[in-house]
């Protein structure tokens, strides 16, 4: 793709810039032409080939924070804006490409180490271009009983994951990859270096221990954002359990989901069942698509019809594969706990699939099991992507879609409806299924996702349509309450707009922040509607 | 550009032959093991696990071929550097294509003579 310079920045100024980031990083570090800028594009992104396409005019990859340091005031010097990258890897969401064509990519993957992980207090501190394989690596090869925790693709980032409100597969408080984080370093747009938390204090024993310092807390402020580069980040981890317990409980209607749900959140909240929670439908699957596709022929099907397709195929309605982690007698008693409860609560409440293993698995175990409940990396998720029986037409990506949802069968239902409206009144193929299970991997919420929006590499027009469903479910899914929690770049302002409440104050007070942070805009401008003043787009 | 990549795999097939001849020295082929082992074995290793659908580029490509060439790239005879080179810096489908922060130039030839050490 041709070189899109930033707007109001002439290709005399953007030369003398990248020459002064050559001085700083070597001139093998900063990347200029057509060829590599356009490994620096989003490969998943459904804006490929159109003309508002997020692209970088270059790139520049330091190898440690002074230098980032020395980038930050270049780019203050030439307003030329930048936008920090961690492994790259945050596809469908974005990639490596910047959220304001004409930026700079400030790509931090060379800044990979593992700075410390302590085994007794069960923390790691790393840099932004780690990943999950190579903390997964550092902990095996030095013998550590910890696990972390990790989202699919284990190639990404646990900042960039984590700044990103990524999530993953384990116990309830690991998953909330944010919430797992603890004390970071930060370089400021203006260029200084700043620790939060109790990294602020010299000295600090508990950096990665005690999140909140002194005074307001501000380590919020740099997730989903563009207020600061951060060049290093603690993360709490999970003591490798003595073993592993899962055990399957089926109910027979579909309306048995509603208090399946209840009784599974107090499984979890009472730190019971603290491992993910798994929800599936016996009643989806290809097997079942004709019939489904019936079903919902005139109109979405009412719950008393659901029942009764229930009844009438005679499996269970819904099944929830629930996980157990601790020493072999606990996790016993606290199975054995569940399923009485939910026995008595839920008629024809069944109980199947029994399994304990101890831990850690043995290489033939993890053959057969789904590594990330074990904090295991892998890349197994692209799978779904990739060309295979049954999938005739293997796309080039997709962009995700994840509502956040109140934890209860009544809201689930209500998403699984949204999306079949979504997709009846937009007239796209209708992929729709009142059987899809909600997400868990935040232990507060449900995650409902809607069936992946495809990208292609070669077909503009697809793409095309793919924008305009998007965004037509972040619209319709905040109307309803249930905003995504997180978006690819190009739905970025769509979804802030959507918290308005009091007149957008929350936009305005981050907007206020960012004048004050970043005077010179120069930090990932527009990054989840938040634009510096000079862009600042005006509403109405 | 998919186009590009699939004619590259028709001359790479056509000059599957000659690929010996650009025989790379051993420790070359040993770096870009190591290299292949950590970057693309995640996706393109021989595992059967579950049919080698945990391994999704393993998936695709035994998807694609039916047997007629082996799913995981480091078994097959067919692969010279150029094509693989193509496909790191291009990438294929749902496979993104590699910035040099990740896998340098030098790291990227290691790779390619190691898979097309096998070259027939």
């Amino acid at each position: 793709m041709p070189i899109k310079l930033p707007p109001g920045i002439s290709a005399s100024t953007h030369a003398s810039a990248v020459k002064e980031l050559q001085r700083v990083v070597g001139s093998d570090w900063v990347f200029t032409s057509e060829e590599d800028l356009d490994t620096y594009r989003d490969a998943y992104s459904i804006r490929w080939g159109h003309e508002d396409e997020y692209l970088a005019s270059a790139a520049v990859a330091p190898k440690s924070v002074e230098e980032v340091q020395a980038i930050v005031r270049i780019a203050n010097k030439y307003k030329i804006p930048l936008y920090p990258i961690s492994t790259g890897k945050n596809l469908t969401y974005g990639g490596s490409a910047p959220t304001y064509s004409g930026s700079i990519v400030l790509d931090l993957k060379r800044m990979n180490r593992v700075l410390e992980v302590d085994e007794k207090r069960a923390f790691a501190l790393v840099e932004p271009g780690c990943s999950y394989f190579d903390l997964y690596r550092y902990v095996k090869d030095k013998g550590l009983k910890l696990w972390i925790d990790c989202p699919d693709p284990g190639w990404g980032s646990p900042i960039g994951n984590a700044l990103e409100h990524g999530v993953g597969y384990t116990a309830s408080q690991f998953r909330d990859h944010w919430g797992a984080h603890c004390g970071m370093e930060v370089v400021t747009p203006t260029g200084e270096i700043m620790r939060t938390g109790m990294g602020a204090l010299p000295g600090a024993k508990t950096w990665q221990e005690y999140k909140y310092g002194v005074g307001p807390h501000v380590d919020g402020l740099f997730a989903q954002s563009n207020f600061g580069i951060v060049t290093k980040m603690g993360f709490w981890l999970m003591p490798q359990p003595e073993a592993w317990l899962t055990g399957t409980v089926n109910v027979p209607k579909y309306s048995d989901f509603i208090p399946l749900v209840d009784h599974c959140n107090y499984l979890e909240d009472a730190m019971i069942a603290t491992g993910q929670a798994i929800y599936s439908s016996g009643l989806g699957g290809p097997q079942n698509g004709a019939e489904v596709q019936a079903l919902m022929a005139n109109r979405y099907p009412t719950l008393a019809e659901l029942d009764a397709y229930a009844e009438k195929k005679g499996v269970p309605a819904w099944r929830v594969k629930l996980q157990f982690y601790g020493p072999p007698e606990v996790i016993q008693a606290r199975w054995e706990y569940a399923q009485e409860r939910i026995a008595k609560a839920i008629p024809g409440a069944t109980f199947t699939n029994f399994e304990t293993l101890p831990m850690p698995l043995t290489e033939a175990q993890e053959k057969t099991h789904h590594l990330v409940n074990f904090g295991i990396p892998n890349m197994a998720i692209f799978a779904g992507m990739a060309r295979e029986p049954g999938v005739a037409d293997p796309k080039d990506g997709h962009t995700d879609f994840f509502a956040v949802c109140p934890r209860t069968g009544e809201a689930v239902f209500k998403a699984l409806k949204l999306v079949y409206d979504t997709q009846k009144e937009l007239g796209v193929p209708l992929t729709a299924s009142p059987f899809r299970g909600p997400v868990t991997w935040h232990h507060k919420c449900f995650f409902m996702g809607a069936p992946p929006v495809d990208s292609q590499r070669n077909d503009p027009a697809f793409n095309r349509r793919m924008r305009t469903l998007y965004d037509a479910y972040v619209k319709k899914f905040s109307d309803a309450g249930f905003p995504p929690y997180r978006t690819n770049p190009g739905a970025q302002d769509l979804l802030a707009a959507q918290f308005s409440f009091n007149d957008n104050v929350l936009l305005r007070f981050q907007e206020a922040l960012k004048d004050g942070i970043d005077p010179n805009g120069i930090l990932s401008p527009g990054r989840y509607g938040v634009w510096p003043k000079r862009l600042r787009p005006k509403r109405a | 550009m998919k186009k590009t990549i699939a004619a590259v795999g028709i001359v790479a097939g056509l000059c599957g032959t000659v690929g010996g001849v650009f025989a790379a020295e051993p420790g070359q082929i040993a770096r870009g093991q190591e290299k292949y082992e950590y970057w693309c074995a995640t996706c393109h290793a021989g595992d059967p696990r579950e049919g080698g659908r945990y391994l999704p580029g393993t998936a695709s490509l035994n998807a694609k071929y039916k047997g007629d060439r082996p799913g995981a790239l480091a078994d097959r005879t067919d692969l010279l550097a150029p094509y693989v080179k193509l496909v790191i810096r291009r990438g294929m489908e749902a496979m993104p294509f590699f910035r040099k922060t990740e896998i340098s130039d030098t790291e990227m030839e290691d790779i390619a003579a190691y898979l097309a050490r096998n070259a027939k």
